[in-house]
């Protein structure tokens, strides 16, 4: 049972995929059950496996040889530890709610099953990122998330936009996936294994295994997570993946597709947190360790992309942007050499930020696909539930107690205050800025009065869609009593008591507590004084620099289309230059033109005139004679 | 005065030879080409006679009545291929004949 | 009996049977032409299930019946693990083009003669072990290669691809043929049989020098039929003026007799000529990787790009090759396999697309997923593969490749990584995007996607073949690594140049910022 639930958890959706792609097809019902049958299964599952005794107690794996060739051998399996299973749940439990909420969302599209299927093989993807044992098996079902978000985020492909981002998506996460792919490579020819146990232990033998080369390896692995979860400088293909269908963003850019990059993260931290040391030729950083640069970058994307976020209109770029700056959170808490509040978060976020996303979409509903937040307003009285479940989500997204977010956020904010006082500083100032555009967007969008035409009626979903945002809800409210970190950290279940853990942030660390407080009511504060009852954003007319800036996304994208995307472009360019003018044209046709060459002037000597010939005769044979009696 | 002896008859012919490559050479009209390429081939047939006299041999004088019968054959076979030609193109010159060029 | 020579004779039987049918009868031509290939595939998944793993590195389905025996030529089949992987994949491939003649509405009785003798032609090269059949029946698929070009090809440029890629693979037969009689009188002018000559150039290796002498010519003669970096112009050119079955049977499973020429004899015979060209082979396999994948990006019609992009994956064998590594040869041998498959559906879908619309100008196309579900998604599958997305058969092949090549030549491996995932990416996903996506043109609105099922059979086998490849490459890598293993030995195994010079082995292994303490 052990080992079955597992390969059921994993296959499940993949057999909902195929069956789909192949049979049910125009079948529209019969598709959407199956797909969500799958995956709600998957989470039954999972919670089982969770209460079968000892399943959750100890690691262990279950495997099928794949591939074995010249000493590399390739194992499939399945890795099903605390990490592994507590993020299986957050990717069912929320990939579900999200699965069932679609088949109210999508249900006029024309392409409905071929939609469940990707949804399927997506869940399939991510399932088998969770669960690989090995790196090479995470990097197959790596590249399967980026395929599937692909044909997500380009679902509707007949819009160019979405066909863009699209692409943009898959390319910037190839990227990453490169340096994840070098990273691969290195530390297999490092260390002779691509498992993570035993890379873990050949590790632990012999800390300088990895050599001069440990912390460009664990940098290089960092890449694929930069892609995956959009960190700086790959940070560009999140905001506008926000074409594809709302459950979608959902799924992908709350729960896990952008969740998998940290996972990954905090799967592998043994390698990051190895002991630094860099080759000859980057002597220069020597000082710095992978888990600093990690910090660093987690950091600055944290209050990047909550700048940004400030001054968008389209209330799905607000949240995209607000993941972005969430899922830097999450880094730097991995950078801070804390893997389990980054974990924490990363499982109240997912629940706390599919649930936002799902409110965006039943508003998008509401309003006929509107998706500007400065045409929407006074939707508190018309959608009601949307509101509130929608409010639940924003204040523990500000991290308000006693809700999931709060303990999460305050136990990164704790551990940066330890570590790092200037870390501690901006991360607050982050957390101000959060509470800003949060606000801003609940008071522009529900607050004020109506700014749509007369005849519209915005009204709640149905109740397919309004089951899953009320136990997104739910989870959000409840996740503050999971004690995931201590959960992680493999302490037995239930040490302390639930009172104690819901006290825990006052107890351990008043300060940071009060003043995660204070910044959230400050951030809250602001957005009341500029954005109650406001008809248009009062600041680019204050600060208009600023404004525009951030409306320009930081000018990052376009710098990024301009430099990178063009420079791209010249070089393509320069290498079909090259090869239509100087392989196929110059040297194959020049072998070419040089034999013809060579042709046409020996043609000259063939006059047809018989006195030229017989000129030749002659020189030939007084040659010959000469040549004979010398 | 010397006696003629092997160097004259030999200068003889060479000089003759020349004439008659050069006037293959130079001139155009077919027939004088063939006269001159009858002259180049006497010319071969006086150093050969010359040679095998003062040599005293006889092979020489054997091989220039083969030569002699050769090329009366050659004068025929010649002449009439001149003629078949001129009934192709109405023209002696061997300017005029350059179909073969490349 | 072996298997092999039924499933050679038997295209060989057809043709002559077929040539004394009356020409009028056109849907026999097409009909006996698919039987045959398809019997041929029935028999080569036979022999590839009965093939023996646990004795991968040893010929089976072996028959030799002696020919000249003053000259050691005999007629000698028989297939090892890395053989019988590709002589199934090309049986694949001839099946999928013989289901593709459909398009050929002219000369059809000469088509399908032609096509029947290429097909016999390829599996004969991959089948032999001979060395005189095998160049023999190389020629025998070339020579018709030239004349479907010639007379059943598209485009405007057709008669200049056809002329262009007649003296191209001309030129590079006849290097070839220079270097394999090169060997044939380095071994003693005794035998053309491979075998032999491989067991003699184990037992007692022939001069270096003279290795180092036909390696050369042997690389460039295979590496011209192989499209390899900087003889590679003829291959898009070929490829975009050919009929859709030729184009799939030649970019499929013709071209990797190049390929299989350099594991099956250069590699073999003179190993100690190949390894100072190895470092060479690698850099020549970026310019496939990189430059080609970068070329790919600007192309404007659909089939060239696809051209190139076949170019491009000729560079991960290269690469395979160049690392001298069991694991690199297994990869490249399994991306051998992968890339019959994945060219031939992409050729055909290309193929087809083209009979709809008329023309394959990326600009003029656009939201054809629309009108036609099946093709469209099909093409979207085969582009995925193309960029080496797992699930697919390239991906176990290329992540070999690249496992093997990164010990040996880090800086190579990390380039080709970089053109394989992102400039592979962007290729492919681009023609997708253009082709595919994006709004549907009026013109195309009627467009005609593959609804006969007949019709859809090959895709969905070559497709079948893909996704199986990728998602189980063990029962494939099993068989082709005894095999790989054997190549790479002598490769391995010599004595490095370096270690004439006498170095402290301490000032190799201790990074510099110690010694200069």
């Amino acid at each position: 049972m052990q080992t079955l639930f597992p390969w059921l958890i994993l296959l499940l959706p993949l057999a909902a995929a195929a069956l789909i792609s192949l049979f049910t097809r125009p079948h529209r019902d019969l598709s959407a059950r199956l797909s969500i049958g799958a995956i709600v299964a998957g989470f039954w599952l999972t919670l089982l496996l969770f209460a079968l005794p000892g399943a959750a107690a100890q690691a262990y794996e279950t495997r099928i040889p794949w591939l074995a060739a010249g000493g590399l051998q390739i194992d499939f399996g399945l890795r099903i530890d605390r990490l592994s299973l507590l993020m299986a749940l957050v990717v069912t439990a929320v990939g579900g709610a999200i699965h069932i909420y679609s088949y109210e969302y999508m249900r006029g599209e024309r392409r409905f099953s071929t939609y469940f299927a990707c949804l399927s093989l997506f869940t399939f993807a991510m399932l088998g990122v969770v669960f690989a044992p090995n790196f090479v098996q995470m990097f197959f079902f790596w590249e399967l998330v980026g395929v599937s978000s692909y044909l997500l985020i380009g679902f509707w492909f007949e819009r160019p936009a979405a066909a863009d981002a699209g692409l943009k998506a898959f390319l910037v996460n190839r990227v990453g996936d490169l340096g994840f792919l070098l990273g691969i490579l290195l530390v297999w020819s490092r260390l002779g294994s691509v498992h993570f146990g035993e890379l873990e232990r050949r590790l632990a033998e012999n800390p300088a295994a990895l050599g001069a080369m440990a912390t460009v390896a664990g940098l290089l692995i960092f890449c694929g997570a930069l892609g995956k979860s959009a960190q700086f400088p790959l940070h560009i293909w999140l905001p506008d993946a926000m074409e594809g269908p709302t459950p979608v963003s959902a799924l992908i850019h709350a729960a896990t597709m952008v969740a998998a990059g940290v996972y990954m993260l905090a799967r592998v931290f043994f390698l990051l947190a190895a002991t630094p040391h860099w080759p000859a030729a980057l002597h220069f950083l020597e000082g710095l360790d992978a888990l600093e640069i990690i910090r660093i970058i987690g950091l600055f994307t944290a209050l990047m992309a909550g700048l940004i976020a400030l001054q968008q209109d389209d209330i799905k770029r607000v949240l995209a942007y607000s993941t972005l700056s969430q899922l830097g959170y999450m880094v730097m808490a991995i950078g801070l050499g804390q893997p389990g509040p980054a974990m924490f978060h990363l499982a109240t976020h997912a629940g706390f930020k599919a649930l936002l996303f799902l409110g965006a979409g039943a508003i998008i509903l509401a309003l006929h696909h509107e998706q500007d937040i400065w045409r929407m307003g006074g939707l508190r009285r018309a959608m009601p539930l949307t509101f509130w479940t929608f409010l639940i989500a924003t204040l523990a997204l500000c991290a308000v107690p006693p809700l999931g977010g709060f303990y999460s956020k305050e136990s990164i904010l704790a551990h940066a205050w330890h570590q790092d006082k200037l870390v501690f500083a901006l991360a607050w100032c982050g957390s101000v800025l959060t509470a800003l555009y949060m606000f801003r967007l609940v008071l522009v969008v529900f607050g004020g009065s109506p700014r749509r035409p007369r005849d519209a009626q915005p009204h709640e979903p149905s109740h397919i869609a309004t089951w899953p945002m009320l136990f997104l809800a739910g989870l959000t409210v409840l996740a503050g009593g999971a004690d995931v970190e201590g959960f992680l950290a493999g302490g037995a279940q239930g040490t302390a008591s639930l009172a104690s853990r819901l006290a825990g942030p006052l107890a351990h660390a008043p300060f940071v507590m009060l003043a995660g407080l204070a910044a959230t009511g400050l951030g809250f504060a602001m957005a009341w004084g500029l954005y109650r009852g406001a008809y248009r954003d009062p600041l680019p007319a204050r600060w208009s620099t600023l404004a525009s800036a951030l409306r320009q996304r930081l000018l990052l994208d376009a710098w990024y289309a301009r430099w990178i995307g063009g420079s791209f472009e010249a070089l393509a360019c320069l290498a079909s230059g090259v090869d239509r003018w100087i392989i196929a044209g110059a040297a194959v046709r020049g072998v070419h033109g040089s034999v013809e060459l060579t042709g046409r002037l020996l043609r000259l000597a063939q006059t047809g005139k018989v006195s030229t010939y017989a000129f030749a005769l002659g020189c030939g044979v007084a040659a010959l004679l000469y040549w004979l009696i010398r | 005065m010397t006696p003629v002896g092997l160097p004259h008859y030999l200068v003889l012919s060479a000089l003759l030879f020349s004439l008659g490559l050069l006037g293959v050479v130079l001139r155009r009209n077919l027939l004088i080409v063939f006269i001159s390429l009858e002259l180049m081939l006497n010319a071969a047939n006086i150093a050969l006679v010359a040679s095998a006299r003062f040599l005293n041999r006889i092979g020489g004088q054997e091989m220039v009545f083969v030569v002699i019968a050769v090329a009366a054959a050659e004068v025929a076979v010649g002449l009439a291929l001149l003629a078949a030609l001129y009934r192709q193109r109405p023209t002696v010159q061997s300017n005029d004949l350059d179909a073969l060029k490349f | 009996m072996s298997i092999l020579t039924v499933i050679l004779l038997l295209p060989l039987l057809a043709l002559a049977a077929l040539a004394a049918w009356p020409s009028r009868q056109r849907v026999m031509f097409q009909a006996v032409t698919i039987g045959i290939t398809f019997v041929e595939l029935v028999l080569a998944s036979l022999a590839a299930w009965q093939f023996d793993v646990s004795a991968a590195q040893s010929f089976q389905f072996v028959q030799k019946v002696p020919w000249i025996p003053s000259l050691g030529i005999s007629f000698h089949v028989g297939v090892d693990g890395l053989s019988v992987g590709l002589v199934w994949m090309a049986t694949l491939v001839s099946f999928a083009a013989a289901c593709a003649s459909w398009e050929i509405r002219e000369r059809v009785k000469t088509f399908h003669l032609l096509l029947l003798l290429m097909n016999a032609g390829v599996l004969g090269a991959f089948a032999s072990l001979d060395l005189f059949f095998f160049y023999i029946f190389h020629e025998l698929a070339l020579v018709p290669t030239f004349l479907m070009i010639g007379i059943w090809g598209r485009g405007g440029q057709r008669s200049y691809a056809a002329f262009k890629i007649t003296l191209y693979l001309g030129l590079g037969s006849m290097v070839l043929l220079l270097g394999l009689l090169a060997v044939f009188f380095l071994a003693g002018q005794t035998t053309f049989d491979m075998v032999e000559l491989a067991a003699q150039a184990r037992q007692s290796p022939f001069p270096v020098a003279r290795q180092q002498a036909v390696f050369p010519l042997l690389l460039l003669g295979f590496g011209i039929l192989a499209s390899l970096w900087p003889f590679h112009t003829w291959a898009p050119l070929a490829y975009g003026a050919a009929p859709t079955p030729t184009a799939m049977l030649h970019a499929g499973a013709l071209k990797k007799f190049g390929l299989y020429g350099l594991l099956r004899v250069a590699l073999p015979l003179v190993p100690d000529g190949a390894r100072d060209w190895m470092s060479v082979l690698a850099w020549l396999a970026l310019g496939n990787l990189l430059f080609c994948g970068l070329v790919a990006v600007r192309q404007k019609e659909l089939d060239r790009l696809i051209g190139y992009s076949s170019v491009a994956h000729m560079g991960f064998i290269f690469l395979g090759i160049a690392s001298g590594t069991a694991l690199g040869i297994t990869g490249a041998a399994v991306v051998m396999v992968a890339h019959g498959m994945l060219a031939a559906l992409s050729f055909g879908l290309s193929g087809h697309l083209y009979q709809q619309t008329r023309t394959l100008e990326l600009d003029r196309l656009g939201g054809l997923l629309r009108p036609m579900p099946f093709l469209g998604t099909a093409l979207v599958m085969a582009m995925l593969a193309a960029c080496g997305v797992p699930g697919f058969g390239n991906f176990p092949g290329e992540l070999l490749v690249f496992f093997g090549s990164w010990p040996p030549r880090p800086a190579a491996t990390a380039i080709a990584a970089a053109a394989a995932l992102v400039v592979g990416a962007v290729y492919a996903l681009r023609a997708v995007r253009k082709a595919l996506h994006g709004p549907l043109p009026d013109a195309w609105q009627a467009a005609d996607d593959l609804s006969n099922p007949w019709r859809r059979l090959p895709f969905v086998l070559l497709l079948a073949g893909l996704i199986g490849l990728g998602c189980f490459p063990g029962p494939l890598v099993d068989r082709i690594q005894p095999a790989a293993a054997a190549i790479a030995r002598p490769l391995e195994s010599a004595p490095a140049p370096a270690a004439l010079i006498p170095l402290p082995a301490a000032a190799l292994t201790r990074p510099p910022e110690e010694a200069s303490r």
